[in-house]
């Protein structure tokens, strides 16, 4: 997420200030020794406060160190000083958005955009707060906004069909996908997604074909994903096609250790090929990762019936049920009730 | 959500007549506490007997039947045994037992039967759960409910929403066991039913064919229950082990209709229940040792139904190829939701599903204009209307007009249909166990008026029998225990079986 504020985060070619502590931050934070350069920023504010945008620098040092509360602590002690500044807003309305506070950072963002336009990928984290909040309507709206602004913008397109294709607007979902594939041909998100599109048009060949074209196109990756591989292997698991199910999510598993879902999909599959000690592994895996997954507990307690091992299966179907009915109470009652 | 409709022959004429359920006007907002009532014949159930050219007329008010209330569904059975089929209509805010009195008219007996019951109540079913020759009576509840001015959906003029069922506590449903004297007894916590669920779909089937009756219940996004009779009188929900509670991911969907048949005619009774878009419809094969499979990926059903909303369902073999097919009445429950999800429809056509004897493959769009027209339907009987031994359809619409689905599909193929009638066992015979051979194998079929959403179907049993013009053999088992074996049996006819309470073979 870092890099979708990288513009915001490049430093200033011109330099007001004169403060050595200043310099040598400002030197360390090109290199990209960020520590140090949140250390350099401390100092030099100590050293002359108020007097250089150390406080500024020290924010997004913290946000490339991922300490986000620091970061927007150090943020609203430089607008304290410089009300106006258009850059530290917008990387306050950031950090909010990475602290998961979407009502605070779309503040924040209006206050932003009294002060400069904002750019596309800064309308891009405005959508992504309008997500967090549940409200595709307006995150697409805004998504819109920023590919209007920036073509050429990837993450703006992938998150635009993520949004339309949550709201099953499939059509310009998979539009989206294909002008993001346009940017870049093989994009392995893109091509995963148009996977899920005619997987949910009821064309699963055509979708198996486009999981492995993903699978494909990030084999020489350094950090492939697993989303393609657990996607195809679900999707052939559903098939009936157990046996080749089983390559493509084992390797999901390989790649994501602590993703529960693709443990429970391997597990579904040894069970169909009769793998029950295999199968109890790995779901016994997800309910680890995932205490409160009820349909992992569900999956161990069909295993356990089917191993005799019957006063453990029933605790684990209890333990769904109550899963479920704790979750259809946690949902919570409308708005205004 | 609704309404039902019955298919049943009131008046013992040999033709269907067909009952719809009606609701009551709703003020905005209603005053909570409120208990609707039909103001007008604007609002009145309707009751339409066939006449012998096969059309209708409208016989509500001479029958007695306008009704009241805010009506849900109906379940059609003759609890007194004196051979004329009586009416339970469920209402929110108190359900009516209607007596047929066998001269065309019908007696509002619900205070000396009992069974009014409270809450909002859906589909019921008449089964003789203890098998003591009597109909005893289940209805569901669908949620602990009341008017309350809450907002539900996203705040923006137009986008107001019916709340999730997850925003109300679940709530038990009413079991009234037969008295033998026109009253019953509520007993649902004494036999073991009285598990509190989002009740919207019932459907009756010995699953695992020990001999007693067990049924399913179809609960709206929580887990499904099955109730295993455990042959002592009580009962006990074994949805989760036997695998049909969830999906085959484990999560609860929005259960609405069911049918409990054995579509793959392996002896086995199956289950079909429907759900909400982006939800799948969910096939759960018989294993025959207490489990099920989810088969609706596997049988072509889920990839047919991910995009749709369903709701009355039944298992009919509508060619007579000696395969049961699906017919399904489907619409969004949302009326608002093309505003938020445009690829989903609160409108929609009806679904036709045939059975290959490999699985299921969609020929709606061979099924005739009726397939073409999108509707918000709902309920869901199916019949022979014109007992040609094509299996009809009636399938209501909310705030709609009632379709009437008449089946003309060509086809050589033979048939039969069985109409049960009980001596020892309930006169319906509901509950009975009936099974052929012909040359190309074997079917089996549970006599019953329940399943689909809040409908009631034609009692009589119904075979398609492909190529073969005889079937050598036909079985029965009794509710009350007693066999009987029919050999070399005539096809194409509608054939009355008498129970044999003389020659008793346990």
């Amino acid at each position: 997420m870092a890099a979708i504020v990288a513009g915001s985060l490049s430093v200033a070619a011109m330099w007001a200030q004169t403060n050595e502590d200043f310099d040598r931050g400002v030197a360390e934070f090109r290199a990209g020794n960020y520590a140090s350069a949140a250390t350099c920023f401390v100092k030099a504010e100590a050293t002359s406060p108020g007097k250089t945008d150390a406080l500024l620098y020290k924010g997004k040092s913290l946000i490339h160190l991922d300490d986000f509360p620091g970061a927007e602590n150090a943020l609203r002690s430089y607008m304290a000083a410089h009300p106006q500044s258009p850059d530290a807003a917008y990387l306050l309305g950031f950090v909010l958005h990475r602290q998961n506070r979407p009502s605070e950072s779309l503040a924040a963002y209006t206050q932003a955009a009294a002060l400069a336009t904002p750019t596309a990928d800064d309308l891009k984290i405005v959508a992504l707060n309008y997500v967090l909040l549940d409200d595709y309507s307006d995150a697409i709206k805004w998504l819109e906004k920023a590919v209007e602004f920036d073509p050429k913008n990837r993450d703006a397109w992938y998150y635009l069909g993520r949004a339309y294709y949550t709201k099953g607007r499939l059509a310009e979902a998979q539009k989206a996908f294909q002008q993001l594939l346009e940017l870049d041909p093989r994009d392995v998100r893109a091509e995963n997604n148009i996977g899920l599109i005619l997987e949910t048009e009821a064309q699963p060949g055509a979708a198996i074909e486009a999981y492995r074209h993903a699978i494909d196109w990030q084999e020489r990756s350094l950090h492939p994903s697993e989303q393609p591989y657990v996607n195809l292997g679900s999707l052939l698991l559903e098939q009936g096609q157990t046996v080749e199910a089983l390559e493509p999510l084992q390797k999901a598993t390989e790649l994501a250790p602590s993703n529960a879902y693709c443990h429970l999909k391997l597990g579904m599959a040894y069970r169909k090929v009769g793998r029950l000690n295999d199968a109890q592994r790995e779901v016994e895996k997800a309910t680890q990762l995932e205490p409160d997954n009820a349909g992992a507990h569900y999956q161990l307690g069909r295993i356990l019936k089917e191993t005799n091992s019957l006063a453990r299966a029933q605790a684990e179907f209890n333990r769904a049920a109550e899963l479920q009915t704790r979750a259809a109470g946690s949902r919570g009652l409308p708005s205004d009730h | 959500m609704a309404p039902g409709v019955a298919l049943f022959d009131y008046d013992n004429d040999g033709r269907l007549d067909i009952f719809l359920v009606n609701g009551a006007p709703l003020a905005d907002p209603t005053p909570k506490g409120t208990i609707p009532q039909k103001t007008g014949s604007a609002y009145w159930n309707r009751l339409y007997h066939q006449r012998p050219d096969g059309t209708f007329e409208d016989v509500t008010e001479q029958a007695g039947l306008p009704g009241a209330g805010y009506g849900m569904g109906v379940a059609v059975g003759d609890y007194d045994n004196d051979g004329f089929e009586d009416l339970f209509v469920t209402a929110y805010g108190g359900n009516k037992l209607y007596h047929n009195n066998g001269n065309g008219t019908f007696t509002d007996v619900t205070a000396k039967a009992g069974v009014g019951g409270s809450g909002w109540s859906t589909s019921a079913a008449w089964v003789d759960l203890d098998n003591d020759g009597y109909l005893d009576l289940i209805v569901l509840r669908y949620l602990d409910w009341d008017f309350n001015d809450v907002w539900c959906g996203e705040h923006k003029e137009g986008f107001r929403a019916y709340c999730h069922p997850d925003f109300f506590k679940p709530i038990a449903p009413l079991v009234y066991h037969n008295n033998h004297d026109g009253t019953f007894t509520e007993v649902a916590q004494k036999l073991g039913l009285a598990k509190p669920g989002k009740g919207l779909g019932l459907a009756i089937a010995d699953y695992d064919r020990d001999g007693h009756i067990d049924f399913f219940v179809a609960n709206d996004s929580m887990a499904e229950f099955l109730y295993h009779n455990k042959g002592d009188g009580t009962f006990e929900d074994v949805g989760l082990v036997s695998e049909v509670a969830v999906d085959v991911d484990g999560r609860t969907y929005a259960g609405m209709g069911v049918d409990f048949s054995d579509y793959n005619n392996d002896g086995w009774p199956d289950l079909v229940v429907t759900d909400l878009a982006n939800q799948r419809y969910a096939l759960y094969q018989n294993n025959g040792d207490g489990s099920f499979t989810y088969a609706s990926g596997s049988a072509g059903i889920g990839q047919m139904t991910l995009a749709h909303s369903g709701w009355g369902v039944r298992f009919m073999d509508y060619d007579n190829d000696g395969w049961k097919d699906l017919l399904i009445a489907q619409g969004h429950d949302l009326d608002t939701i093309e505003l938020t999800y445009p690829n989903l429809h609160y409108r929609e056509p009806l679904l036709l599903a045939r059975n290959t004897g490999q699985g299921f493959v969609d020929v709606s769009a061979q099924g005739g204009d009726v397939f073409r027209h999108a509707w918000v339907s709902r309920g869901l009987a199916i019949g022979d209307l014109d007992n040609d031994g094509r299996l009809d359809a009636v399938v209501t619409t909310n705030d709609g007009p009632v379709h009437v689905l008449h089946n003309e599909s060509h086809t050589q193929n033979h048939w039969i249909l069985l109409n049960l009638v009980g001596h020892r066992s309930n006169r319906d015979a509901i509950g009975a166990e009936v099974s052929i051979v012909t040359a190309s194998g074997k079917q089996w079929a549970t006599v019953s008026t329940a399943g689909s959403y809040l409908s009631s179907s034609d009692k009589r049993v119904h075979f398609g029998l492909g190529k073969d013009a005889v079937v050598k053999r036909i079985d029965i088992r009794w509710p009350s225990g007693i066999r009987q074996t029919l050999s070399n049996v005539q096809t194409d006819q509608i054939l009355k079986i008498e129970e044999p309470v003389e020659h008793i073979s346990k």
